[in-house]
This record gives structure tokens, sequence and C-alpha cells, in this order.
């Protein structure tokens, strides 16, 4: 008869249930756990061989703390440090002010325009972060930037008033495209906060000040924690804005130092490694202790059960004050940006916004774009690879999430750390070591697509995870074992009741891997080469190697104008969970 | 029709440790007849109803369902749930919300094994289940729709689809409100003996185990402490824990002046000499004893009652007036008794009154009294 296995899902022991081994459902089960090991440890192994290893001209050779030495004895590396310190933290301080401003008008007041603040946030996702560098530096380059020109017009000034090649404008070009993300890590903490907490205080004599400051912030204090963490990992790991920013006001931060190192003739790959090691720690101990404020944030859940509803702030008077405050933040941050691109497609050299240069501007961009076969290939593999990686990650999260949340505990936690980790590690760093990995693993992936793919699905598995484990969460247990008491076979429980139970989630996490997917440069660009050019890759080098601002800003909207429609299907799937949640 | 032989699974306990979710228990239900397992949360009831059901893998022991044997773990034998052929009905109802009230219904069909049930006989018996609980009509409504009540009788329907030879059924009136609750027993009473279905019943409601059960076996820390009629049960506890669990019930400690004899036995107490027409396995002479006697057996007077009626004096320390009955609590020697009377002329007693207690010798249970030891340790089961 047949064995026990590890189809009943209950919360018994793993081991003693790996009887049948040989089936093929938990053959399948095994597979994805041995892939998401073989993804997360072959590429950090391989990191920390080759910091440890000799540079030679043939490969990794023997055992030396060279590597370690010549990164760290260099003075150099104080700066290094000091500069993505700087960079990080202000990011995520500048980054939090705008969005827990914008989370805080859009949850907590009766502001107009709620609505299309959240909408826009969502829309922001769809711009490539290296696009809205770009867009900055063509409006605040003290040489070719529009608004400056402008700005030395209207106030009769010799020199240009901004200057986007600092540490200020590398800071603000990055929280102009994080903000959206830190509203949508505060808006739940603001959403769920009860006003009545805040009534009590008030009752009990206190006013609006020491409301806000012994109520409000404390309540708040583990939201605000743990979403600076995060953005400050973000910041310290990113590599667009330092790429087009920080080299040419040589700001230098470890994510341009890895990618130079790895990247100049001869390579250093050594050297490379051994500073990913220093911003593998601070990112690893950055999420570490995000984990950790975010467990404890539960100690201050204040959600009063379903039918609660947070009663808005009325602003009176101030109703349309703070609306036009936050319309002109989204202005500013977001349309400013997007405005230039779209403006600048339409031109080869760089233009003032001009009404009366409308009748110059041409579709020459686009049409030059569609006939270059360089560029036809990059959208072809672009495109390829977002769907297979979001196949992928999607597919393999969705058994693991499943595994890690019917088996036991114990091996549940360890699951779900092993799919988390990669969001500890920076992209910069993921597309190093899978780039030393395959060069030594004699598997044939080196220089070709799948490379990529091998680098993306790693990436993204955690957002993958967390999609799938919140969507699994929801399911009660008792939905997959009366299916099973009914006589389906594990395959028919996944294929007629999560599959279609999951549905919504499945598709949201699909296409948001997807955007990802494409938008995708820090990592790509260790990994592309000829043949194998992504969107992000191609943009990059017609940006440095001097072709038209109009062509690159047009290839920016092609990749802009597709996303925003995916972002749009992604937005409704989310309704069609929250509705049903 | 079920057999269960000597049933053993551990838990990990949190903290370390093992617990004896079900320690060493043999059951066995005839064919067509409602067993109920009745016990305190943590017992272990649900366990072996997921073990029967293929959910859990039991540690050792048998399970016989007609005549084949799902579980021996002498044997090596262990067959998955999908291929028991059993119906169940779980606590949450598990409707799925993505399908219809006649694709919830079907789908036992849609999977079955070697069977394949044609587009008719796949209407057919799905109509005929959702007639039987009174759902016929919704087949195209939307399984969320459904109120709760709906949802239960929906989940009942799915688990006879398959004209199953058991019937699992895990607490399910647990989700109702109180009216709703009283009625679907009636009908779940109804269907299980129409149906001749042989079933299994899960509950901590010992009213609901009175009303439904052919046998009643109450379970304790893993263990099955008494079984048999719902009236053996309730008028003949074995113990002191079936006593109290299944009803509310008066305890008075005394000692035993002999063991049981065909005539019942004496029972020394503060309050004299009580004679109980039931004794129960455990009770000797001289050892520690409890008397028990439930609130609606007991009657207060201000006469004294006639003689051959154990009788005590206490003073009414407090009532509440339930519409049909009175519930007292008699102050007696520093022990409270509770007593229900019918509310009818002659039973209204005001507070401060002096009553007599009388309590019928038929009506009495002499029970062994654990000693503390055996408190401890069920109190810590219990938690």
């Amino acid at each position: 008869m047949a064995a026990g296995s590890l189809q009943s899902g209950s919360g018994e022991g793993f081991a003693s249930r790996i009887a049948g081994w040989f089936r093929l459902s938990n053959l399948v089960l095994v597979f994805c756990v041995v892939l998401a090991g073989w993804l997360v440890f072959v590429p950090l192994g391989s990191l920390i061989y080759i910091s440890l290893a000799e540079d030679t001209p043939i490969g990794p050779g023997g055992f030396t703390l060279d590597n370690f030495i010549n990164a760290y004895a260099d003075r150099h590396l104080l700066v290094l440090f000091r500069n993505s310190m700087i960079y990080g933290v202000g990011t995520a301080v500048v980054t939090l002010v705008m969005g827990a401003g914008v989370a805080w008008v859009v949850e907590r007041t009766d502001a107009p325009g709620r609505g299309a603040f959240h909408v826009m946030s969502l829309m922001s996702f769809a711009i490539p972060g290296l696009l809205t560098t770009m867009a900055w530096i063509l409006i605040f380059s003290p040489n070719i930037g529009w608004l400056n020109k402008l700005m030395m017009g209207w106030f009769g000034l010799s020199e240009a008033p901004v200057n986007i090649y600092t540490m200020t404008g590398m800071i603000w070009a990055l929280s102009s495209h994080y903000f959206p993300l830190a509203y949508l890590l505060m808006g739940p903490a603001f959403r769920v906060l009860d006003i009545r907490m805040e009534e009590a205080a008030t009752v009990s004599g206190a006013r609006n000040w020491q409301v806000a400051t012994r109520v409000t912030l404390p309540l708040l204090r583990p939201a605000i924690l743990s979403t600076l963490l995060l953005l400050f990992v973000r910041g310290i790991e990113s590599f667009e804005v330092p790429r087009l920013l920080g080299i040419p006001a040589d700001i230098a931060v470890f994510t341009t130092e890895i990618q130079n190192a790895t990247t100049e003739v001869p390579p250093a790959f050594g050297i490379g490694a051994a500073l990913g090691m220093t911003l593998l720690l601070i990112c690893v101990l950055g999420v570490f202790l995000y984990r950790r404020a975010t467990a404890d944030a539960s100690a201050y859940a204040t959600v009063t059960g379903k039918g609660y509803q947070p009663t808005p702030l009325a602003l009176g008077r101030w109703r349309w004050p703070v609306s036009l405050a936050a319309w002109a933040m989204f202005a500013l941050a977001l349309g400013l940006p997007l405005f230039t691109l779209i403006w600048q497609s339409f031109f080869d050299a760089v233009t003032v916004p001009n009404l009366a240069m409308i009748g110059e501007g041409s579709i020459r961009n686009y049409t030059f774009l569609f006939s270059y076969p360089v560029f036809i290939t990059a959208l072809q593999n672009s495109g390829a690879l977002g769907a297979m990686a979001a196949t992928a990650v999607v597919a393999l999260a969705f058994v693991m999430a499943w595994i890690a949340q019917r088996s036991s505990t114990k091996h549940g936690w360890a699951l779900d750390a092993l799919a988390f980790a990669p969001i500890a590690i920076p992209s910069v760093i993921i597309g190093a070591s899978i780039l030393f990995a395959y060069i030594m693993i004699p598997i044939g992936v080196y220089n070709t697509i799948w490379i990529l793919l091998i680098a993306y699905v790693t990436m993204y598995l955690p957002y993958g995870m967390r999609f799938t484990s919140g969507g699994i969460v929801q399911i009660h247990k008792e939905l997959e074992e009366v299916a099973q008491v009914s006589g389906a076979s594990l395959l028919q429980i996944f294929r007629r009741v999560l599959i279609p139970l999951l549905a919504p989630v499945l598709i949201a996490a699909w296409l948001y891997v997807f955007v990802l997917a494409v938008r995708e440069l820090a990592a790509s660009i260790f990994l592309a080469g000829p043949g194998t050019q992504v969107l992000g890759t191609i943009s990059l080098t017609m940006w440095e190697e001097g072709g038209s601002f109009g062509a690159v800003c047009a290839l920016g909207m092609v990749q802009i104008a597709p996303l925003i429609v995916v972002v749009i299907l992604l937005r409704r799937m989310e309704t069609i969970i929250s509705r049903r949640g | 029709m079920l057999a269960i032989e000597t049933l053993r699974k551990t838990f990990n306990a949190r903290g370390g440790g093992r617990v004896h979710a079900v320690d060493g228990v043999s059951l066995a239900v005839d064919q067509g007849k409602l067993l109920t397992l009745l016990g305190p949360s943590g017992c272990g009831k649900t366990t072996i109803l997921r073990c029967i059901a293929g959910l859990e893998r039991p540690d050792s022991g048998r399970i016989v369902i007609g005549n084949q044997t799902v579980y021996d773990s002498d044997a090596g034998i262990f067959v998955p749930a999908n291929r028991r052929g059993i119906g169940m009905v779980f606590q949450s109802y598990a409707i799925w919300p993505h399908m219809s009230v006649f694709e919830n219904v079907a789908f036992p069909l849609r999977v079955a094994r070697g069977e394949r049930y044609g587009r008719e006989e796949v209407a057919a018996k799905v109509k005929r289940a959702l007639e039987m609980v009174r759902l016929g009509g919704f087949e195209t409504r939307s399984a969320t729709q459904l109120s709760g009540g709906q949802q239960q009788r929906l989940a009942l329907a799915r688990g006879l689809v398959r004209e199953p030879a058991l019937l699992l059924l895990d607490e399910p009136l647990s989700n109702l409100d109180a009216k709703l609750r009283e009625q679907m027993r009636f009908e779940l009473k109804r269907l299980q003996t129409e149906l001749g279905v042989t079933t299994l019943y899960v509950t901590h409601d010992q009213s609901e185990a009175l009303a439904l059960s052919d046998v009643i076996a109450v379970f304790n820390a893993g263990q099955a402490i008494q079984s048999g009629s719902p009236f053996e049960i309730y008028r003949n506890p074995n113990s002191e824990f079936v006593a109290d669990f299944t009803g509310s019930t008066n305890f008075l400690e005394g000692t035993a002046d002999a063991g049981g004899d065909g005539d019942g036995a004496s029972v020394s107490t503060p309050f004299g000499v009580m004679r109980c027409g039931f004794v129960q396995d455990g009770v000797v002479a001289g050892g520690a004893t409890l008397v028990s006697i439930r609130p609606e057996d007991a009657a207060l007077s201000l006469e004294p009652p006639p003689a051959g009626v154990n009788t005590l004096l206490g003073t009414v320390s407090n009532r509440i007036y339930l519409g049909d009955v009175f519930d007292y609590q008699v102050s007696a020697g520093g022990t409270e008794l509770r007593v229900r009377m019918r509310a009818e002329s002659g039973a209204d007693f005001p507070l401060g009154a002096a009553v007599h207690v009388s309590m019928p010798v038929e009506t009495c249970v002499a029970l062994r009294k654990p000693d503390s030891g055996e408190r401890a340790a069920r109190a810590q089961a219990d938690d």
C-alpha cells in the first residue's frame, strides 16, 4: 500500500513522512528546495571564495588575504564608507519624510486627491531608476540642465543655481524615486493606528502637540524605524544614481567601486569581492534589524477588528493647502522628470521646454529606435527575461511558501529564511558573484541570456515569496484537507483548489516581478554581453557613449509606457485581493 | 464498522518534550450508529478524528474502516486520506469560495479515482445531496453568498455526495448561533438515521453529545474515560470528571462505609450518612468518596421530607429566575449546593429561607475521590 507522503500537509514532523520519496509530487518539492538552495548558496560561496583567493590571469589562485588587505588598507576605503553612509542615511531620512507625509495625507486626512496620490505612487513604480536619474541630469546639470538655464535667465544669474552632481543631488535623485516606496511602507501603519488612542489622550487633557509626541509618534515608532532601515539598505545598495551622478562628481560609493573593480581591465575580481563582503555585511545587518523591528511591531498592533474604520482628520480650511502641498511634491519629484523624458524624447539635442518649440518636435528618435537592431534585441531579451523570471519566481515561491507554511514550524522557518535571504544581498553583489560563480562552473550559461535569468530569479524570489506566503496564510488549511478527504490527489488539490484560490495573488506576483526584471540594471551590467543586452544596459550604454539624449529618452518612454499598463493591471489584482481578504 | 485499536499519537510540545495527544485509545462503532467523542479542548478527540481521516499519521495502533485496514503500524499500512472514501465536515466548513454551490458538492465526484461519473450522473447525485440538506435550488449560487447555516449544510452535502460508509464531523455546529445550532441538531439526527451512515462526531458541547449520540465516549488527556449511551453517561458517570463535564453537578465529600453492594453504598459526610443508589468502581470502605447529585434531582422544602431520602439543612443564599426554572444556591455548613426547581407553585423560596434539601437515593452516585496528584495532572492536560 502507499506509504506516507508529504501530501497530508498536516502540522506533523516533516522527516517522519518522507517515506514516499519517489512520488512525482515529492520530487517536485525537493527539486524546488534544492534549486532555491543552489540559487542562494552558489553566488554567496563564490563571493567568499573569490574574496579569499589570489587573482591570477587564469582565474582564482591560492588562498590569500591580500584582497582584503589591499581593499581595506587603502585610506580610500574610509572615504568610500563615509560616502556610502551619508548617501544611505540621507536618502532614508529624506524619503521617509516625503513618504510619511503622503501616507498621513492619504490615510488620516480628508484632503482632496488622496486616491490620486495613491495611484501616482504606484505608477512611479513603472519608471526605472536609471531614467529618473537621467531626467534629473537633463533638468539640473550645470551645463545642460534646462531648468538651470531657465532660472539663470529669469534671475539674471551667471552660474547655474543647482548642481545635481553633488551628494545632495544624489540624495534628491534617489529620494524622488523611492519616496512612493516609503509611502507604501508607512501607509498601513497610519491606517491601523486606532484614532481612539489619540482621542483617549485628548479626553485625558492632552493638547494636540502632546498627543502627537506622546501617543502618535511612539505608536508609529516601530514602523518608522523599520522603514528607515529598509530605505537605508535600499539606498546603500542602489547603483543607478551613483553610477550616473556619483562618478562624474567623484563621489565613490561601494556599489560603483565594486562594479569598477570587476569590469576594469584587467579585472580585479578579488578586490571587488572583498569590497562586496563589506557591503553585504552592512546590508545583512540592516535587514536583520529590519526583520527584528517588524517582528516587534506586532506588539504595537492596534488594529481593532474587521469593522474598524478610522475617522479621517477633518482639516477644515487646511484641506486645500495640504492637498496642494502634496500635489506640488508629486509634481516636483515625479512630474518633472517624467515630463522631461517625454519632452526630450521628441528632440535630438537638449531643448528647453517652450511652447514655441512644440512644432519643432519630431518622432525621429522613435523611428530610429525601432530600426536599431541593438534595441530590438534588447527589447526581446528584456521581455523574454521578464516573462521567464516572473514565471519561474512565482512557481518556485508558490511551492516553497506552501511547504514552509504547511510543514512543521521548524522547517518552515528554514525555508522561509532561505527564500528571503536574497533580499539582503545587493543587486550589484548578486551580479558580481553570479559572474564569478559561472565563470568557474562550466555549465555553459556564461555570456548567455540564462545567466541573467539566474540572477533575476535569485533577486526576486523574496518578493515572490512575500506575495505567495501572504496569500497562502489567508487560505485555511481545512480547504485543502477537505479536498484530500474528498479523494483529491496533491496535484488535484493544487490545480482545483489552491491555484484558483490564489490566482489573483499569483498574477500580482508575476506582474510585480515582471516590472522589476524589465527595470533591472545593477546586476545585468555584470552579466549582459554581446547579444544578451537588456533595456537597462543599452540605455546606460547609449547615454554614456554619446547617443543623442533624445534617443535615450525615447528609449525610456518605450519602457515606461508598457510598464505603466502592467502596473495598472497589478493595481487591479491588488484591489481584487483586498476585496477578497 | 469502524474499529480503532490502541491508537497512539504524540506531538512535540512547545518548549520541548512530547505531548500524548492520543494515549492508547480503542473504540468501535457499529454500522449505522453515531458515536460522539466528547471532551474539553486538547483532550485528543480531534486528533483521533484526523487519524481516522488520514490527515494525521498515528505513532502506533490500528484503524479498520468496514473491512479495510487503513492504518496498521505493525503491518506498515497507511492509506492516504484521498483513498479512504470518507465524508468529512470541518469546523470551519471549508467551503471553497471560488466554486459555486454545485461545484463544491460535485468536487468529490470529479476527483474520484477509477470511477468516472457522467455529466448527468454528477448532476443527479449533487441534486440529491443538496435536497437532502434542504439546499435544493441553490446550485448556481456562489458559495460565499450563503449564510453560516447554509454553508454548514453545504459542507454536509459535500461530505455525503459519495454516499460514504463513514462520516466524520468535527465540531460542525460550533460556529452557528444558539438557535440555529438547536435546529441543526434535529436536522443532523434526522439525516443520520435516514441514511443510516456510520458517524463519528467530535464536540466539546455535552448537550449536543447527549442529543445526537447512540454512544458517547468521554475523553480527557488523550484517554477515553467512559463510554456508554447518553443516559448511562449522564445518570451514571464513572468518575468525577465525567460527572462534571457532562452537566452541572454537586459533589459532597465523605468516606464510604462499605464498598459497593447490590443496594448501593452508604457514605459518611459532614451532613450525615448518605445512601447512594449507584456505586462506581474504586469506591472502597474507608476510602475518600464523592457523592454526586445533579441540581435538578435535588429539591427544596420548608418541611422535612419523608424518611428514606437523603437530606440536609441549609439557607437560600442566592436565587435566579430563568423562566421555566429557579436556580438556587443553598449554603450548608460551608458548602454551596446548586438546586434547580421547576418554576411552579411552591417552588419559590425567598433569600435567607431555611430549607431542607432532599436528595433521592436513586439519583446519588458514589464516586472515588481522585487524589491530588491525579487532579494536578488533569489540570495540566486541560491547559
